[in-house]
């Protein structure tokens, strides 16, 4: 689908109950997991460099606005999830210290390998655990976690609203959940030039280094089709967060969005 | 409140995370260095400079040294502003700037000494380092700054603790009266509209310098 339609709607809303999208296709529901996990198989080995390359590295400043933003202490027991090759486990597992904890969750078993082999090969072990576990429904009991984070996992999700309330069942009261996701630029202009990289440039190089430019084109368009900043604040509140906000990094290109559970 | 270009475009990650990258460097040539950092495990020293809106925080963890821009909590905490920095000419005179509220050290003095140890064990060429990464002119400018910072930090450790004192004078001023409290609410208040107006202004700099270019 290289010919994609500049002014695609954000968020429109052509899926009824039994379909939801899969990038700009419409997909029955239980099919867009399974396409999820084969994009995700296909991208670990090379996840880490196309992440640098892709992102020119910003998305390490990114990572660590949301760490800063965390307010991590030691002690904290952390939940990365859809963590997949753990670049945010590996900070927290610092921060918290020997008391803390720091769970690594991913639905998908290659992603999950290459995190944990590569946070392994930079000695950390003591207080992480490995967990292969789908948002929609985390196999943890009610108030354990302090913090959660998932950072470009949401929008592969099938069902937001419903892994929302599955990461507000899990927090600790007084826990916050960090989203951070590709939003919408604030300014056309900058929209426009992201478009013109998501779609022409960026698949290109999927292809080139990475051997793959379906996998790419499919994050490009599940980037667009993943509600904006407001929304998605929206979808917070419904699943009972408080204090939701959000803050617009690079233009908008990315947001960190922030809600407690009290 | 409202987003400024600086949190935009993430300047306090972005010097976070080249002190870190550069310090940790510095700590990988040097053994001294690291085994100074053992007594310092997982203690944090805190920078907050007036002029720039985040705090540095300084956390030692397993033979590295990690810098955040959050307010987390801290063993000793350095307060000061680079204009106050720059008056500070001869070492003699940080004691007035004590004095005149122009700096101030909360918490455990000898974690700042420690820190200042090991920075002066790395001798990183701040200048040169930084100009790798963000250009000439700003690393001579954030290089002439942390000389100033750790000159300020070797000086507090050594000659506060010697000089007991005038320390006290100090400390005794920590017994607040209600005048004084609201004072420095007063004050706050006035810093926090210096640093709306400064990051206002630093915005429309942005913008102008992105209309140029
Ligand atoms: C783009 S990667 C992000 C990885 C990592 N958080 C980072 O920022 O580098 C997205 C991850 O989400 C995971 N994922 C997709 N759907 C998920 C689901 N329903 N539950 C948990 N993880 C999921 C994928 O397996 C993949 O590892």
């Amino acid at each position: 689908m290289s010919s994609h339609d500049q002014n695609h709607p954000i968020n429109n809303d052509t899926s009824d109950e039994n379909t939801t999208h899969f990038g700009f296709q419409t997909v029955e529901k239980n099919e867009k997991e399974s396409k999820v996990a084969s994009v995700f198989h296909s991208v670990a080995q090379q996840y880490d460099v196309m992440n640098d390359l892709m992102s020119f590295g910003i998305h390490r400043l990114w990572k660590r606005f949301t760490i800063d933003a965390s307010g991590v202490r030691p002690g904290n027991k952390v939940l990365d999830l859809a963590g997949g090759t753990g670049d945010l486990t590996a900070k927290f597992s610092k921060l918290v210290g020997r008391e803390g904890k720091v769970i690594l969750a991913d639905i998908n078993s290659s992603m999950l390998n290459v995190g944990r082999d590569k946070l392994r090969d930079l000695g950390l072990v003591q207080n992480i655990e490995y967990v292969q576990a789908n948002a929609q429904y985390l196999p943890f009991e009610d108030n354990t976690f302090d913090i959660i984070t998932i950072a470009f996992g949401l929008r592969n999700v099938t069902d937001k609203d419903m892994a929302l309330r599955s990461m507000y069942r899990v927090l600790k009261p007084g826990g916050r959940l960090l989203v951070l996701e590709f939003s919408k630029p604030e300014h056309e202009l900058v929209n426009k030039a992201y478009d013109f990289y998501s779609f022409n440039i960026l698949p290109k190089i999927g292809e080139l280094v990475a051997k793959d430019g379906d996998s790419y084109q499919y994050l490009a368009e599940s980037i667009r089709m993943h509600p904006d900043q407001d929304t998605l604040k929206t979808m917070m509140d419904a699943a009972g967060f408080e204090q939701t906000g959000f803050k617009n990094l690079t233009g908008g290109v990315v947001a960190l969005h922030k809600g407690y559970k009290f | 409140m409202p987003q400024t270009i600086s949190q935009q475009l993430m300047f306090a990650q972005t010097l976070s995370a080249i002190l870190e990258t550069v310090i940790n460097q510095f700590l990988g040539y040097n053994l001294h260095g690291i085994r100074a950092l053992k007594p310092l495990s997982e203690k944090t020293l805190t920078i907050k400079l007036a002029e720039l809106p985040f705090p540095l925080s300084f956390t030692v963890i397993d033979e590295k040294i990690y810098v955040s821009s959050n307010d987390a909590p801290n063993d000793c905490c350095l307060i000061t502003s680079i204009s106050s920095l720059i008056e500070l000419k001869k070492e003699q005179q940080l004691t007035d700037l004590i004095k005149k509220d122009k700096l101030d050290i909360q918490g455990d003095l000898k974690v700042a000494q420690r820190f200042a140890d090991i920075a002066q064990t790395l001798d990183i060429d701040w200048q040169s380092e930084l100009a790798k990464r963000i250009g000439d002119i700003p690393a001579y400018k954030l290089g002439q700054l942390g000389r100033k910072l750790l000159k300020t930090l070797n000086f507090a450790g050594t000659k506060i603790q010697a000089d007991a004192s005038e320390w006290l004078i100090h400390q005794k001023r920590l017994i607040i009266t209600a005048a004084e409290m609201s004072y420095f609410n007063h004050d706050v208040e006035d810093v926090e509209q210096q640093v709306s107006a400064l990051s206002q202004r630093l915005d429309k700099l942005t913008k102008h310098i992105s209309k140029l270019s």
